[in-house]
């Protein structure tokens, strides 16, 4: 192994793909738990893959408490951090801090002044205005007074108005939020003022800022992202794009493909391969404009006209790398390759060592995002214990990420979401993927019961039910 | 109401003992301060102001924390290998081993006594701000089933947990809100507007007679 050993400051499943690239890289690692994941089989896993002696898990009283990562790092010798995603993957200031400290250590994501330029959706936004980049009719600065932001909403409503829009509406954001979290539709200025209040409130309690965006609301449109990946040396590649439109009702991705539209499954009224190189181009151009060096997500909405708006930056590794990394070839390369492994390879300083004519796209890409949830209300988590899960064995049409053991029990702790798996399926033509999704679910077995001995719950159903109208409007 | 205070209380006399596990709360280097049989302080003053007797420090990020001992009582276990050495979180450090104290002693008896809500499931509890701020008007307030008085915080939602069971007055809250609670233990402790006297009687009679 090399010198360089990394501290893996997430949980569940990406914390095992974290890793995973760190096996394939010949880099030493370890892992961090709470009381809470004490079960999981990230925390298993790490002490397994130690078969030299060396402790690899170590209890820390919270993920979110930097000093107790800090702490671990120093006490491991560990010399970088891979933050994963959430936590603190966009946290400009524990990036920032990770390079101010005595004993430095590198943090795998981009420098701390890109995390902080892109991850304020505000900022994100002027900076695209700036280079003719089209973004969402609204705000380009948090508001912070009442007055102000009801004069906001009512030009945005009277614009909606004249070009004839059906069901005006407006959202409400909290301008330092994210991951679907403090954002609310209002459909009359009457009610605007009560829905504001709540947000700033909201805001305020969460993110320490009672910044509030307000936006129209676009309908009937989908939220496509373009993958990029950056190296320190300048090299700009992107792998694609992809389709997240399938959502939870609390805005949490449930199934993702990749790429983001396909004209063979449904005759869309603009140019859909056009559409997607605008969103690329664009992205791309705002990545160099910035200098960014790691892997990030831009993040689009595409209206049913055609029409694409930039939404923010997530500078981050993703949930859905995986579809990305599914459909790509590198010439060279035998294999796919691991977004993971080039965000390792990146922060280090490594060049990318291809360019973008050397990738090319095969297939399409589902990912199913598989969590203990009742969806007939309203996506409301289900926790207990679970009793059996197996997952269908890896194959050429699929792959699968999860932190609950299959060989004993895993009680689902109650601190964190219900998330159980992710599940990559590939597939020749996107019939195929679909095709394919359907046999994934139909062989997974997932067994377990509540408190009170009541039946486990899961979105297999509506995964399923899903998968019928994937990428149409 | 025909609660036999004083068989409670010869079964607590019996053994008027209890151990308390000290753990470490975060990471970090541990330094001892005590031996194993040392007696320690609890915290005193009229408000608790003063911090009992100091136990041990963890040093994290070059900041020492010092853990001061939450009871008066005895050293009764030290995990004296951990002198010196990088400790993870919720590492069992020491034990105390402690006499009941008169609101110890209370809130068994209450246990006992009270029509007790328990958690549902394991989450974190937190007290809705309608019934906090209800408690700080009047320490024994009114409650009847259906009222929304706990916040339960699961999987990063809230839900509003309604009381059910008999109406009365709040007794007693045997949980700090905001605190993860295990299923079954008690969240807090109902009496009938009848019984109210009688309770409080009983109260007063253990602060009297425990010494």
């Amino acid at each position: 192994m090399t010198a360089e050993k990394i501290l893996i400051a997430n949980r569940g499943e990406i914390a095992i793909r974290i890793m995973e690239a760190c096996l394939v890289l010949d880099l030493d690692f370890v892992v961090v738990y709470t009381p809470e994941d004490k079960e999981s089989m990230h925390v298993e896993l790490a002490m397994d893959k130690s078969h030299d002696g060396v402790k690899r898990a170590y209890c820390i009283s919270n993920y979110r408490d930097p000093n107790e990562l800090f702490a671990v790092a120093d006490a491991t010798n560990a010399t970088a951090i891979h933050p994963g995603y959430g936590f603190f993957s966009e946290n400009f200031r524990f990036a920032r801090r990770c390079l101010a400290r005595n004993r430095k250590l590198t943090f795998i994501g981009p420098r701390w002044e890109v995390i902080r330029d892109l991850g304020s959706k505000i900022n994100t936004k002027r900076l695209a205005k700036k280079l003719g980049i089209p973004v969402i009719p609204g705000t380009d600065m948090p508001i912070y007074s009442e007055i102000d932001a009801e004069g906001i909403a009512e030009e945005l409503f009277y614009s909606q108005d004249q070009q004839g829009v059906r069901e005006p509406s407006v959202l409400v954001k909290a301008s330092a939020g994210g991951g679907g979290m403090g954002i609310e539709e209002v459909h009359d200025l009457a009610t605007f003022r009560q829905v504001y209040r709540r947000i700033q409130n909201y805001a305020k309690r969460l993110f320490g800022d009672e910044g509030v965006l307000i936006e129209q609301c676009l309908r009937d449109y989908h939220h496509i992202e373009v993958q990029l990946l950056c190296s320190q040396h300048g090299e700009v590649v992107h792998f694609g794009t992809r389709n997240c439109t399938i959502q939870s009702t609390g805005r949490q991705k449930r199934v993702e493909i990749a790429p983001g539209f396909d004209p063979s499954v449904c005759n869309y009224s603009f140019e859909a391969e056009k559409t997607l190189e605008k969103v690329v181009t664009h992205s791309v151009k705002l990545a160099k404009h910035v200098g960014y060096d790691s892997v990030g997500t831009w993040e689009w909405v595409v209206t049913q006209d055609g029409m694409p708006y930039l939404l923010e930056v997530n500078t981050r590794i993703q949930v859905e790398n995986g579809i990305s990394a599914r459909i790509a070839r590198i010439s060279g390369m035998n294999d796919y390759p691991s977004l993971l492994e080039e965000q390792i390879r990146s922060a280090f300083g490594d060049k990318l060592g291809y360019k973008q004519q050397d990738i090319s796209f095969e297939g399409t890409s589902i990912e199913l995002r598989i969590v203990a949830e009742d969806t007939r209300r309203g996506f409301s988590p289900w926790c207990g214990t679970i009793t059996r899960f197996d997952l269908p064995m890896p194959s050429s049409s699929w792959t699968t990420h999860t932190h609950v053991p299959s060989h004993r029990t895993y009680t689902i702790p109650t601190e964190y979401d219900p998330n159980l798996a992710l599940a990559i399926i590939w597939g020749a033509t996107t019939d195929d993927a679909r095709v394919k999704a359907k046999e994934f679910i139909k062989n997974t077995r997932i067994e377990g019961s509540g408190p009170h001995g009541e039946k486990i719950v899961t979105n297999l159903d509506y995964l399923e039910n899903r998968l019928q109208n994937i990428l149409i409007f | 109401m025909d609660t036999n205070l004083n068989t409670i209380l010869e079964e607590i006399r019996q053994n008027p003992f209890e151990k308390q596990v000290i753990t470490t709360p975060h990471t970090g280097v541990l330094t001892f301060s005590v031996k194993e049989g040392a007696q320690v302080k609890g915290p005193g003053g009229k408000w608790l102001q003063r911090p009992g007797s100091l136990l041990f420090t963890v040093e994290r990020e070059l900041n020492s924390k010092k853990i001061f001992s939450p009871c008066a009582g005895e050293v009764s276990w030290l995990h004296t290998e951990l002198e010196g050495s990088f400790t993870e979180a919720f590492e069992p450090v020491l034990t105390i081993q402690y006499r009941l104290t008169k609101e110890k002693v209370i809130e068994r008896i209450l246990k006992q006594v009270l029509t007790v809500f328990a958690a549902p499931q394991r989450a974190r509890y937190f007290l809705s701000p309608d019934f906090s701020a209800a408690m700080e008007k009047n320490a024994c307030p009114a409650i009847k089933p259906g009222d929304e008085i706990f916040i339960m915080s699961l999987m990063k939602r809230d839900t509003i947990l309604p009381y059910s069971g008999d109406g009365g007055v709040v007794q007693n809250v045997f949980f700090k809100s905001g605190s993860i609670v295990d299923e079954g233990t008690p969240l807090i402790g109902v009496c009938p507007p009848e019984n109210l006297e009688s309770i409080q009687k009983l109260i007063a009679q253990v602060r009297s007679e425990w010494e």
